[in-house]
């Protein structure tokens, strides 16, 4: 090969090295700034006056004056879309009667879009499900539904080799002629003074609890449910795991047992989580019945076992990272071994040992497979510390599962959704940021 | 006076020790630690009871349906009455994800790995760590979302495109590279300086032009493929390998490093380019580390449930034919997951003990290749200790 075959190999062969570092960092932008930007969202959004009365009837917050003067200048321009209705219904009994089945249909289309859009009509009974007693709370998704009360949405199943088109066909010119033709214009034109939107910042996201499975509402069950799993996990974990760690950097001697102890670790570090779901159930509950079925505590215990392997091996490394000298120092000096271990030794080495808990308290936070059959519910209210020994509870990891893939309208509350995982995204990356800093401080200051 | 006494009395404590004493301290010593390493050898008890419990569920199954069945079938019903249990078509799904995961992450980790080890200034190192701990510190679930929510629609929207794109974004530059590197060695043995460089234009006006048809001809097939579902074991593969990405990229780094500076320098000294030296010395003797790292990587890939269960559609069916990546799949992990939910009631029954069955098959994969690893990481340290 010549000379200048043999550059170019090198030069791509670098490339190649930095193309996949430079991709990895790609991946991790697209994977973060869509939730991010999204989870936003949740807080800051453009609310309707939905949302106002929402805030107010369930949760007793707003300013009921202002609410009463928006609700009475919405309601004036409410009026007269009902108004409109009322002259088409009167319209719809003097049709001929199969004219009149036609637009039956299409006017309960109609109806339940608009129910959809700004709530109970006049005259409905109160809905028992909370989601239907208010309209639209964003304005977004306003928008959305505005779309769809004015465009029939059909498919296009001619063609039957490639997947159905969807097309939209307008509702105003399938009842031109009559009494509900002019409701369309109406709408699209003041749809803004019916909802009255403005920019909302609902901070009620993180600290409300749900109502009505997280239609309205925030996410405070979930926060608080993996804020117990996490830190219960911790304790029970962390000194074992520290404990462990001194045992095998300062006492153990190199042999079969030890050999075989350590094969034990790395193997506990390679069981896949969803095992570890399986044998708290197995062990924790149908075994040692902790609690009678799921529980706080059961999800605890099943994510200590799954965090110790890597509370152990952060701990030990942190203590092998302790300088020589300082032992020596210690031993020279006349205190005993284990004097040195805990005056010495584990001082300096605590801040790499913290470092390691608080990468697995992340760890413990975001994982979801050993807490499905062990500890989390999809609904339920915030439990409180009493409770943690009986009852199961909602959490961040297991709610986004179950919100995304298992809930009956799952993509009419995408934006919630969205704040879960952010929420999640940022409770962990937090605390792994603060290990890597902290962890950039040390070797600064084992550098000297 | 004080300062005396004090020193007096610390000399008792350490020097002049009673009997009684130092039987005392020898207890205290011993308790201490046994207490030490109790707990230390209670991890080595968890792992036996996880492979108790797990085994002790798992055999009520193979007692009531024999092994054939699981292994060998692939119509999975359990639901039914009674029910047929065959989880050929979900173990191979679990294949076809891992090894998906690992033709991606595989290259891309070990390329990400020599970089950081032996490519970038430290410096630069710096920064690229931190993006490979985050990337690993983000939850599953929020992978499993991403997944589900942003890539499968736009998987199933503009499937084909994407694909063209990745496959011309990809390849060509690989495609360039062949052609550069294939006429150099084609002409390489004619010695006349000028026949040479006649034919090496030649050639390469060739092979460019076989380059360019082939980049078009695959890129326009690609786009027209249809991708009926974007919850596929494509999309769950990609998504996968990126969490098995920083396992592999850290542990082969380890393995890289490992490797002392004097084989690098002995390498350069003979007039070895840098991506000489990395590909013909360093990377065999860190190999076998890499290949420990690919199988820790492979297993994470292996045992992960949330991307999978959220993102790979759950259709339990071997895929037609059996290398398109682009229809549903169903895998181990999700299967525990979304069926122990429903079996659960009615513990005892096969529904319920085909489950730990599953989970018992994946922890002797992951007992098997994590023994395997290990034991490659101590012979690697051996022998290069050794030299």
């Amino acid at each position: 090969m010549n000379i200048g075959t043999r550059k170019i190999l090198d030069r791509s062969f670098t490339a190649v090295g930095i193309g996949s570092i430079v991709v990895m960092a790609l991946a991790l932008m697209i994977i973060v700034v869509p939730i991010v930007s999204n989870g936003i969202g949740a807080i800051l959004f453009t609310g309707t006056i939905e949302h106002r009365k929402m805030l107010r009837n369930e949760f007793q917050r707003g300013n009921v004056q202002n609410l009463a003067s928006e609700v009475a200048s919405s309601e004036r321009y409410r009026a007269r879309l009902y108004e409109m209705l009322t002259t088409f219904e009167g319209e719809l009994e003097t049709m001929a009667p199969e004219k009149k089945r036609e637009y039956m249909s299409q006017y309960s289309q109609v109806k339940t879009a608009l129910q959809a859009l700004l709530g109970p009509l006049p005259g409905d009974t109160t809905p028992m499900l909370t989601r239907f007693k208010y309209g639209q709370t964003r304005w977004e998704k306003a928008e959305e539904k505005l779309h769809e009360l004015l465009y029939e949405s059909k498919w296009d199943n001619s063609n039957a080799d490639i997947m159905g088109k969807e097309y939209f066909v307008s509702r105003a010119k399938a009842f031109e002629g009559t009494a509900l033709a002019p409701i369309f214009p109406y709408i699209k034109t003041n749809l803004r003074e019916m909802l009255l939107p403005e920019f909302t910042l609902y901070w009620g996201f993180i600290t409300d609890s749900s109502v009505d499975s997280h239609f309205f509402g925030g996410i405070w069950p979930e926060i608080k449910g993996t804020f117990f799993l996490a830190i219960g996990a911790m304790l029970f974990a962390f000194p074992l795991g520290v404990v462990a760690a001194i045992y095998f950097t300062e006492y153990a001697k190199p042999g079969f047992l030890n050999s075989m102890l350590r094969s034990a670790n790395s193997t506990l570090a390679g069981v896949p989580s969803i095992v570890f779901g399986m044998f708290g159930l197995a062990f924790f509950i149908n075994t040692l019945r902790v609690s009678e079925s799921k529980s706080v505590i059961a999800g605890s215990l099943t994510l200590a076992i799954m965090i110790l392997p890597t509370i152990i091996r952060s701990a030990e490394e942190a203590i092998l990272a302790v300088p020589k000298m300082y032992r020596e120092a210690s031993l020279g000096l006349g205190s005993t071994k284990w004097n040195t271990i805990a005056t010495v030794i584990i001082p300096a080495a605590l801040p790499g040992i913290l470092t390691g808990g608080v990468i697995s308290l992340g760890r413990a936070a975001g994982e979801t497979a050993p807490i499905i059959f062990t500890a989390a519910v999809s609904v339920g209210s915030a439990i409180g510390l009493a409770d943690v020994f009986s009852s199961p509870t909602p959490a961040l990891s297991w709610n986004i599962y179950n919100l995304a893939s298992e809930h009956e309208a799952a993509a009419q509350i995408r934006h919630v959704q969205y704040g879960m995982v952010l929420a999640l995204v940022t409770i962990v990356l937090l605390l792994n940021l603060s290990a890597i800093v902290l962890r950039a401080r040390i070797s600064k200051k084992l550098k000297g | 006076m004080a300062g005396e006494s004090v020193g007096e009395s610390n000399r008792s404590n350490a020097f002049v020790v009673s009997a009684r004493k130092r039987t005392l301290q020898k207890v205290a010593k011993i308790a201490g630690e046994s207490v030490l390493f109790s707990v230390a050898a209670f991890v080595a008890l968890i792992v036996l009871f996880i492979f108790y419990f797990v085994t002790r569920d798992a055999v009520p199954f193979f007692q009531l349906r024999g092994f054939s069945e699981f292994f060998t079938s692939s119509n999975w019903y359990p639901a039914d009455e009674p029910g047929e249990f065959g989880a050929l078509a979900i173990i191979y799904g679990s294949l076809m994800v891992t090894l998906g995961s690992a033709i991606i992450a595989v290259p891309m980790g070990v390329a990400a790995a020599i970089c950081l080890s032996d490519i970038l200034p430290f410096s630069v190192r710096q920064y690229a760590k931190p993006v490979i701990e985050m990337l690993a510190a983000i939850p599953s679930v929020a992978f499993g979302f991403f997944a589900l929510v942003i890539l499968a629609p736009l998987m199933q929207n503009s499937g084909g495109p994407m694909l063209m794109w990745a496959w011309w974004i990809l390849v060509s530059p690989f495609l360039l590279l062949a052609v550069i590197v294939g006429c150099d060695l084609l002409t390489a043995s004619i010695k006349e300086e000028k026949r040479r460089h006649q034919l090496y234009v030649l050639l390469m006006i060739l092979f460019g032009l076989i380059a360019v048809v082939l980049l078009f001809k695959v890129g326009s097939v690609l786009n027209g493929i249809q991708i009926l579902t974007g919850t596929n074991a494509l999309n769950v593969s990609i998504i996968l390998s990126f969490m098995a990405l920083p396992t592999i990229v850290s542990v082969s780094e380890d393995a890289l490093q490992a490797v002392g500076r004097d084989i690098r320098e002995g390498s350069y000294a003979l007039g070895a380019t840098r991506a000489e030296t990395i590909i013909k010395t360093i990377l065999p003797a860190a190999s076998s580390g890499i290949l420990a790292a690919v199988i820790l990587g492979v297993m994470r890939a292996l045992g992960e449930t949330m991307v999978v269960w959220m993102a790979s559609g759950n259709s339990s069916h071997i895929p037609e034919p059996w290398f398109n990546y682009l229809e549903a799949i169903r895998t181990l992990t999700a299967t525990i997951a979304g069926d122990m939910g429903e079996a659960d009631q009615v513990t005892g029954s096969a529904r319920f003990h085909v489950l730990f069955a599953m989970g018992l098959l994946l922890l002797i994969i992951s007992f098997i290749s994590n023994l395997v690893s290990e034991r490659i990481v101590v012979r690697q340290r051996k022998i290069l200790s050794g030299q």
